[in-house]
């Protein structure tokens, strides 16, 4: 079977049965839940039509411009969601975890779409936005959590870490540990998936491509590129952000800067 | 040989969102060989002093000369290899003895240091009162005073050329605490050790002969 069957407005509100049943569970358990269910369901809807026109539009346009401006959009807000949940006021990470972020997702996207895929030209919209969507979707996470834990553990070890400059450590060497464990903790969640895939899971992009009939065997090697893009872009970024966001958290005398909170 | 170790002037230091300085335009000079004590009430900013001397606390105001150079110029890991800092509350990595005594060693400031052979450690162990101790114990199972002791070993190993030990008995129970006083004391006898330790306790060490300072109402000044 070749081709995708459309899913028709009737059909799509059929799709409303499984949020009823979300609502009525939430409602003769008192889970509490309705409003966000509703909530939840209104934006899945509204933010997936607004984001299908969007893309018809842009990949109808075959502009550099556009695409490169929607890449940017998506990165920026990324970071807002990065600094969400991060949420440190002491050391200002912001400004390089987002020029970090911008110039290696680019970088890895283009690599991809333009060398691996080979599109022409490189920056072909219908690969560079999904391409560049998973990286940054993926590496953001890795990279909340890796700061998360640095500025954590930072706090936490403190006084060992003075311990260690005490004793003639410099900074590098002082929080060598902390660092570490920041970058493998934002990097696990990758490796694991590189374990489970296509036994535990199917991957949403597989998936994806094999609805719209697509062979699965050329499904597979789109999805062994994208989860080797996945860990090794989020490697990249992790470490370069970690690196420049250690040496924010010590001062000229290489004096830890983050106090307890 | 007139010149001091340490000299400090016009110091002065403010905590961050405190309307008044914790000290103001604090002098001090330490020679080489001294014991300096200095005492005060707690949250006179004792500790503070200290680690301003070996950068741990940014400097706000005023001068800190280390051997003739001002300590903004020297880098600070070299910085912290001459001064050796040991704080109120020991802290060991969670490893054996021996790999904790041998952690200077790790560091690239101190990487032309001799490394100190275990028959010298097991032999630094008795005299710092820690012969039941061995190089391949965990440290982090040891005693307060036992840490507190380890640790004054391990900055000794570094061959530092100030030592400047913060509240060491603050947390020890009084034979643990002797046992520190008099490490102190023979460090300074023997080895002719510079050693500015702050305190709130009223140690009067008997073998060695010491100045004293009582650092409150901001002001830093010769006890008689």
């Amino acid at each position: 079977m070749n081709g995708i069957i459309d899913i028709s407005t009737g059909k799509l509100l059929l799709a409303f049965t499984f949020i009823i049943i979300a609502q009525a569970s939430s409602f003769i358990y008192h889970l509490g839940l309705n409003r966000d269910i509703a909530v939840g369901a209104v934006r899945t809807f509204a933010q997936l039509f607004l984001m299908g026109y969007v893309l018809t539009f842009i990949l109808g346009s075959e502009s550099l411009l556009l695409t490169v401006a929607v890449f940017a959009v998506m990165v920026v807000s990324a970071m807002f969601i990065v600094r969400g949940r991060v949420k440190e006021k002491q050391v200002s990470y912001i400004l390089p975890t987002f020029l970090t972020m911008l110039v290696t997702y680019f970088a890895t996207a283009m690599f991809v779409s333009g060398l691996i895929v080979g599109t022409t030209p490189w920056w072909e919209p219908r690969y560079f936005i999904p391409t560049g969507g998973m990286v940054i979707g993926n590496s953001m996470s890795a990279i909340a959590i890796a700061l998360e834990r640095l500025f954590r553990d930072l706090r936490q070890q403190r006084e060992v870490v003075e311990m260690k400059l005490a004793l003639g450590a410099n900074y590098r060497e002082a929080s060598d540990d902390v660092f570490r464990n920041a970058v493998t903790a934002g990097m696990i969640p990758s490796i694991n998936a590189m374990m489970g895939v296509g036994l535990v899971f199917i991957p949403g992009m597989m998936s994806g491509q094999i609805l719209s009939g697509t062979d699965p065997l050329i499904a597979i090697r789109y999805q062994i590129v994208v989860m080797f893009m996945l860990v090794g872009s989020t490697a990249i970024t992790s470490i370069i952000v970690m690196l420049i966001v250690r040496k924010r958290c010590f001062g000229s005398g290489e004096e830890v800067l983050l106090t307890p909170r | 040989m007139n010149q001091p170790l340490l000299e400090i002037r016009n110091l002065t230091f403010t905590y961050e969102g405190a309307p008044v300085p914790v000290f103001e335009e604090l002098d001090l000079a330490v020679r080489s060989g001294e014991f300096v004590l200095i005492k005060g009430p707690s949250g006179s900013g004792k500790s503070t002093l200290l680690r301003l001397v070996c950068r741990l606390n940014r400097q706000q105001s005023g001068t800190i000369h280390f051997m003739g150079r001002d300590v903004a110029t020297i880098p600070p890991a070299e910085l912290r290899s001459s001064i050796s800092y040991v704080a109120q509350i020991p802290q060991m990595v969670d490893a054996r003895v021996g790999e904790n005594l041998l952690l200077p060693f790790s560091f690239r400031a101190n990487s032309k240091k001799p490394v100190p052979q275990p028959d010298t450690l097991y032999r630094m162990l008795d005299e710092f009162y820690l012969g039941g101790v061995t190089l391949e114990q965990s440290a982090l199972k040891l005693s307060s005073g036992q840490k507190q002791r380890l640790a004054f070993m391990r900055s000794i190993l570094q061959e530092p050329e100030m030592m400047l030990l913060d509240e060491p008995t603050s947390a020890l129970d009084p034979e643990s605490a002797a046992m520190v006083f008099s490490i102190m004391e023979r460090l300074n006898r023997e080895k002719k050790m510079t050693i500015v330790s702050v305190t709130h306790s009223d140690y009067r060490p008997e073998s060695v002969k010491t100045l004293t300072f009582m650092l409150e109402n901001r002001k830093l000044t010769l006890a008689p």
